[in-house]
């Protein structure tokens, strides 16, 4: 009889006190999600915001009634999507995603529907977007047309980007595998130097690209940029390399191969995660540039898309948000899409190469 | 054999490595020696250099009789110094340790995706283009009712308009600068907790260990190691920062750190007035500054230890 | 028949050499002759900054090319002149001096820039502006209209550096109606600018009827002024009995205690709510939707704004009577009772650099200055003419109302002086202005601070009086 009663007490205790965990489990997960949710706000919202704007402002100042009625559809929106996808499976989930997609998206568009309008986009097809508003400035036109500096960033951040793979992957193979006088010395002093940041030493740098001949120029920036967390780059990529076992190269160069071709052939397709994440990370600071490509320049010589919302922010800001806000928007996507495309190479990226 | 393994040897070399000692050399390690020389000369808008001189300097120091030095900090190089130093101080120890540390554990507790999701959200700032970045932070600081800040200010605390810029200028910019270093403290320690062998975990939850005692004894020893090198490169990296506060509160007084104060006063748009020496000299205090730092900071948290020979050594 | 066959044989067969010496023949001739339509293009580089108050600054230099090159074909000559256009963003003329010299030290000097007078002294001692005695002495013809005045603006050391393209007045602009609705009555209104004239209205009475106004609710914003350095700033320290320019020594001029006082009142007039403290981080579209909204109570600003307000109070541009009901014009109060106003002419100048075409760019800018361009500046933007022949087109008396309503104000209208530091000296004097409204320096810590400063930055260029 006592036999009976304690296995059963086991059994029940067992039960309950995974459940106990469990609920416990659940609890810590949704304060931490609360948390995140909570101070992720004030990044989350100035960006939707705007989105928001770029899609419904008029000429004349920013109003944010568009912003929170599409809020107050679009959290519980979330909410509910996120329960849903928890709780169902398989064709019910599909089933229960669209219907509940359906019904926000009806909603959503009776509110605002008669709020959002593409007019703030006209600069992609407009060249005279401020005097058309303010009036002429100039006796030129003030502003060339969005597209020359949309050309312009994406030389800079394209050659910069490659000029940047291109060395810090050589670079960091050649510390991988190679040993040298100085190694040691050479690997703490890429350490100092990757504490001081270029931009520290934006004088003499300008003082030496105006002795190069290379001011109003694109490939003036373009050489500075790719200077930028070199050494960073160059730890990286060794990271990778270090990663890469030897054997494999030893066979190769066994078979005939000269270190230089088992490198290419046998090596790099095995760092191309490497290559891709710093390749992504270099672009996307080579779009962001500001500091360098206005410093180098003297006049008008050159317009990016940094300088390019800069000024017409400036001209503008206070008379058309909206048209401010769409050309943000569009300058901002390409990073966007590169950085949530690529999110995981990116995170990939750690210092290890540090180590010896 | 040998002479084409040597010839080997330098051709590897040249391809490899030469490219980046260039670039390096010619453009992070140059420009200091150019910095350094600049700074003791009379170089100013006119580019035209008329001979060493330490008038630069003079403008830091004004010699005063019965002072301890024999001389006395300028008033505006003084406050200067001190804002930099609040703003450093406070921008590295809430944010990019501190937070960033805060972010690295709570996603990191959560499922991968649900975790990564919010990395992904914490990445924005610094994925965003600088103008951008600080364009949304005008829009939302604006001092009227427009902005968003006094929105949820005004209708939800029910307290007046705030003008940031105008009353809390330091705290605007430790805050827009420190999303942006939160963010890559995160993504290191995250790197570093993913690399704690799972059974270390396991081990620990069968003993009992609640998750507050996980995080101390686990996580926090594993992360010594990226903690001290945040510290040290962040610190050098705010130290010389300029590029958001100029933009998002341009040439103001209130935030005129020492980098800011080099920027202002040489090439920033619409106001650097080309006073190239002065900036040097102002540039060349601070790396000597960022220098004595790092080698205290690097000291203090034993970082030689952690850096080993080589384990292949091919020629 | 054989005679037939050889000479159709010797026209076909070097048909593929004559095909290539007639191509070649032609293509000779065209470069030829394209060489002959565009050889001697002559380029001229035009500096000029994107002000909204201006564009035919740089439009009239073009204008002016045209004319030349008209003349220049109607001398069959083969030149032509083509203008380049760089047209910078700058937030103001000082920032744009600032840019100017950048790219003169880097060598990409143009040959004619628009300028702000007082930089004068630094570009010269740059080598950025050429000296013009000759060259206006030997164009005489062109430039013998010119207001005698006017040329003191461009003046270094005796000589002249620059043409002037044109000056304003300068005032504070108040809006009546606010006033009417704060409750201050007609004859009060009406008597504001003789008051100010006869030194019984100061600056301290200006901040107490701006306070006044917008406590009453009637005004959202008190006295609103420039966002960034100018020449406004200046005009009030005049009134505190500042005088920037010892003649005798030709050096600037710092006065402690004027300094102090200006300092002091303005804080003054941000501690009772007459100035918003953080005005110099405003946009300059918040400056002027600021006051062409309807709500400021008074702008410190110059003529040039007439047409823009004009078109913000829904009133047609000839509407004289109705504009005047709305505002009224003052000059810069004086600090203290029985003191003088102050106002500032503020010329912008073109400068002709030391290039390979200085004497083809000096004569396009002689052009530029003629009667029908300047007016066609100066009634379009309302700003004031150069030559005294400009005031009786029927244009300018149509349209110029605004600048003939004006001209009484610029009795007490000085000039800056064109001291090489000058623009030093303004940029440290607008950092107490700064640091005074946001209430990051006390008045007294501002004066020390820009004491200091100018001892520092401009050493002996500067004379520092108690």
């Amino acid at each position: 009889m006592i036999q009976i009663q304690s296995r059963s007490l086991a059994v029940t205790d067992w039960k309950r006190l995974a459940l106990k965990a469990k609920k416990i489990r659940r609890l810590q997960i949704g304060f931490l999600i609360m948390f995140l949710s909570l101070v992720s706000l004030p990044i989350i919202i100035p960006y939707f915001w705007m989105l928001v704007i770029s899609f419904s402002a008029r000429t004349g100042g920013v109003e944010s009634a568009v912003l929170w009625k599409a809020l107050s559809i679009l959290v519980p929106f979330v909410m509910v999507w996120i329960l849903i996808h928890h709780n169902l499976k398989g064709s019910r989930r599909v089933f229960a995603l669209t219907l509940t997609g359906i019904i926000a998206f009806t909603i959503l568009w009776n509110l605002v529907g008669a709020d959002v309008h593409l007019n703030n986009y006209r600069f992609l097809i407009n060249a005279n977007i401020v005097e058309d508003i303010r009036g002429p400035a100039t006796a030129g036109g003030q502003f060339p047309w969005v597209w020359e500096a949309f050309v312009n960033s994406l030389f800079v951040a394209t050659v910069s980007s490659f000029i940047k793979v291109l060395v810090s992957t050589f670079a960091g193979y050649y510390l991988s595998r190679f040993s040298f006088k100085g190694r040691p010395g050479f690997l703490q002093g890429l350490l100092v130097i990757d504490a001081f940041p270029a931009m520290i030493l934006i004088i003499p740098i300008f003082i030496l690209i105006y002795w190069l001949g290379l001011l109003d120029t694109l490939y003036g920036p373009i050489l500075v940029i790719s200077a930028f967390e070199l050494p960073f780059f160059i730890f990286v990529m060794k990271g990778f390399f270090d990663g890469v076992p030897w054997d494999i190269e030893m066979s190769a160069i066994s078979d005939g191969a000269t270190r230089r071709q088992a490198f290419w052939y046998v090596v790099l397709p095995q760092v191309r995660a490497g290559i891709i994440a710093i390749g992504i990370f270099a672009f996307i600071k080579g779009w962001e540039e500001y500091v360098f490509v206005t410093s180098l320049r003297t006049g008008t010589s050159y317009w990016v898309m940094s300088t390019y919302l800069f000024y017409v922010a400036q001209d503008i800001m206070g008379v058309d948000y909206g048209m401010v806000a769409a050309v943000s928007v569009f300058y901002l996507i390409p990073s966007l899409i590169l950085y949530l495309f690529f999110q995981k190479n990116l995170t990939q990226m750690t210092f290890g190469g540090v180590k010896g | 054999m040998a002479s084409s393994n040597i010839s080997g040897k330098y051709t590897n070399f040249t391809v490899f490595f030469l490219p980046a000692i260039v670039l390096l050399g010619g453009l992070v390690v140059l420009p200091i020696f150019l910095d350094i020389a600049v700074a003791f000369t009379d170089m100013a808008q006119t580019l035209n250099v008329s001979g060493l001189t330490n008038m630069q300097f003079r403008k830091f120091f004004k010699p005063v009789e019965d002072s301890m030095l024999g001389f006395e900090l300028r008033r505006s190089f003084l406050k200067a110094l001190t804002l930099t130093a609040t703003y450093v101080v406070l921008t590295l120890v809430i944010f990019n340790t501190t937070f960033g540390l805060v972010l690295a554990l709570t996603t990191t507790a959560l499922s991968e995706r649900v975790g990564s999701f919010f990395r992904a959200i914490w990445l924005l700032p610094r994925m965003s283009p600088s103008v951008v970045y600080a364009l949304l932070w005008s829009w939302t600081i604006d001092p009227t009712e427009r902005g968003l800040l006094n929105q949820v200010a005004i209708n939800i605390f029910g307290i007046g308009p705030i003008n940031m810029k105008l009353h809390h200028p330091m705290m605007l910019i430790v805050i827009s600068n420190g999303f942006i270093g939160a963010s890559l403290g995160m993504i290191i320690l995250t790197s570093a907790i993913r690399s704690i062998p799972k059974h270390l975990f396991y081990a620990a939850q069968a003993d009992g260990a609640g998750p507050l005692s996980i995080t101390w004894h686990i996580i926090l020893p594993a992360l010594r190691w990226p903690l001290s090198y945040i510290t040290i490169f962040q610190t050098l990296a705010l130290l010389v920062s300029f590029e958001y506060i100029f933009l998002i509160m341009g040439p103001a007084r209130s935030t005129m750190t020492m980098a800011m104060l080099a920027y202002t006063k040489t090439l920033a748009p619409g106001v650097g007035a080309g006073l190239y020496a002065y900036g040097a000299a102002i540039t060349m205090i601070l790396i000597v500054i960022g220098i004595f730092l790092a080698l205290l900071l690097w000291r203090l948290s034993n970082m030689q230890r952690l850096i080993t020979e080589p384990r292949i050594e091919v020629q | 028949m054989t005679n037939a066959k050889f000479l159709s044989i010797t026209i076909k067969k070097p048909n593929k050499v004559l095909k290539i010496t007639s191509s070649l023949f032609i293509f000779l001739s065209f470069f030829v002759i394209s060489q002959s339509l565009w050889a001697k293009e002559i380029k001229i580089k035009l500096w000029a900054t994107a002000d909204r108050s201006g564009p035919l600054r740089a439009g009239n230099i073009l204008e002016a090319a045209n004319t030349l090159n008209n003349m220049l074909a109607a001398a069959n000559a083969d030149e032509r002149v083509k203008i380049e256009l760089i047209e910078t963003n700058s937030k103001g003329y000082d920032a744009d001096a600032l840019q100017l010299l950048k790219a003169h030290s880097v060598g990409k000097t143009p040959d004619i820039a628009l300028a702000a007078h007082e930089w004068i002294g630094t570009f010269v001692e740059a080598g950025l502006a050429a000296n013009l005695e000759s060259h206006i002495k030997t164009n005489s013809t062109l430039y013998e209209d010119i207001i005698p005045q006017l040329w003191n603006s461009v003046k270094f050391k005796g000589d002249r550096y620059g043409i002037p393209q044109d000056s304003e007045v300068r005032m504070f602009f108040l809006n009546n109606d606010l006033m009417r609705k704060a409750g201050k009555s007609e004859s009060f209104i009406a008597s504001l600018p003789s008051q100010v004239n006869a030194g019984q209205f100061t600056m301290n009475d200006l901040c107490d009827l701006a306070a006044e106004v917008k406590n009453a609710g009637a005004a959202k914003y008190g006295i609103i002024h420039r966002p960034n350095v100018g020449p406004d700033f200046q005009m009030a320290m005049a009134s505190f009995g500042i005088d920037l320019y010892n003649e005798d020594q030709a050096k600037l001029q710092i006065t402690k205690t004027g300094l102090l006082a200006y300092y002091k009142w303005l804080k003054r007039c941000v501690d009772i709510g007459a100035i918003a403290g953080d005005m110099t981080t405003w946009s300059w579209d918040s400056v002027h939707a600021g006051f062409r909204g309807g709500e400021g109570f008074s702008k410190f600003h110059g003529v040039w704004n007439l047409g823009a307000q004009l078109k913000a109070f829904g009133m047609s541009p000839t509407d004289k009577e109705a504009y005047f009901k709305k505002i009224t014009w003052i000059n810069a109060p004086a600090g203290k009772k029985g003191g003088t106003p102050s106002n500032l002419s503020h010329p912008i100048v073109y400068i002709v650099t030391n290039g390979p075409h200085k004497d083809l760019a000096a004569i396009l800018v002689a052009l530029a200055s003629q009667h029908v361009p300047n007016t066609k500046h100066a009634v379009g933007t309302n700003h004031t003419p150069i030559n005294y022949g400009q005031a009786a087109m029927p244009d300018f008396v149509e349209k110029g109302w605004g600048l003939i309503a004006g001209v009484p104000l610029l009795k007490y209208a000085q000039f800056m002086p064109n001291h090489s530091k000058i623009g030093q000296y303004n940029a440290i004097s607008y950092q107490g202005v700064q640091g005074v409204e946001t209430g990051e320096m006390s008045p007294e810590e501002a004066v020390e601070f820009v004491i200091e400063e100018m001892e520092v930055e401009l050493g002996d260029d500067v004379i520092i009086l108690n």
